[in-house]
């Protein structure tokens, strides 16, 4: 027995890119701009975000499992273990609570120098999506 | 003194995501990691300006090449509105 195929039915490729609703022979439609009411949109924040306790207890490791040993340069970027003026990773994953702390108020990170501290948000504001630790950091800017 | 209109503009390529969902769009924001369902004109004018940053009037030419667009005038009044929407969500930047 075969499984159904996924995706489309009629032979051609997926689309490319991130437009899949752009045809260049789609009819030419009309687009309503005016009329004062504001378009509908409605934003889903990252799942973090809901809970405050979820927020608190949310870890970051500093540098992300995929690239552990790898060492944090002051400016936040990941670069080879010994560069000179980099600081080795955190050993341990900074709780949401931590990070916030030390984000709004200037405290250190637990167990870190000053300039180890600095490297380390500099690290954790750089932050991308797909990597471990950002919905957590994500979560830690919403407005509430 | 000139008072120049506002450059509007998105972050570099990959920043967005969009799929089209039962004829609304989804957007997924990378830096953010929030996700906006959005209805028509916003994804149009997010793709517009995907092409380059522009301004409003310029924004609106660009709609115009493949979409029916009305009244001039109203039409520029409500894509300004619309575009000051996408600035507060964090979708679009003004770019100087």
């Amino acid at each position: 027995m075969t499984e159904p195929e996924a995706g489309r039915q009629d032979g051609q490729p997926e689309p490319q890119g991130d437009h899949q609703n752009t045809r260049p022979d789609a009819v030419r439609r009309r687009l309503f701009l005016a009329g004062g009411a504001a378009a509908a949109i409605v934003s889903v924040r990252p799942a973090l975000a809901q809970s405050a306790a979820s927020v608190l207890n949310c870890q970051i490791p500093v540098p992300d499992p995929a690239r552990a040993g790898m060492h944090v340069a002051p400016d936040g970027s990941i670069v080879a273990a010994g560069t000179e003026g980099a600081f080795p990773g955190s050993g341990r994953a900074f709780t949401g609570e931590e990070v916030k702390s030390a984000l709004r108020q200037g405290q250190l990170l637990p167990g870190t120098s000053q300039e180890q501290n600095r490297a380390y948000l500099n690290y954790i504001r750089r932050l991308q999506g797909g990597t471990s630790g950002f919905t957590c950091y994500a979560s830690l800017q919403m407005p509430r | 003194m000139t008072h120049d209109p506002a450059r509007y503009g998105v972050d570099g390529s990959g920043t967005i995501v969009t799929r089209p969902l039962d004829g609304l769009t989804l957007i997924y924001h990378r830096p953010s990691g929030i996700t906006h369902i959005a209805d028509s004109p916003l994804p149009e004018i997010l793709q517009a300006l995907e092409r380059a940053p522009g301004t409003a009037a310029e924004v609106l030419t660009r709609l115009s090449e493949g979409h029916e667009i009305g009244d001039d005038e109203d039409a520029l009044e409500g894509l300004e509105t619309h575009l000051a929407t996408l600035v507060s969500l964090g979708l679009v930047r003004i770019a100087r």
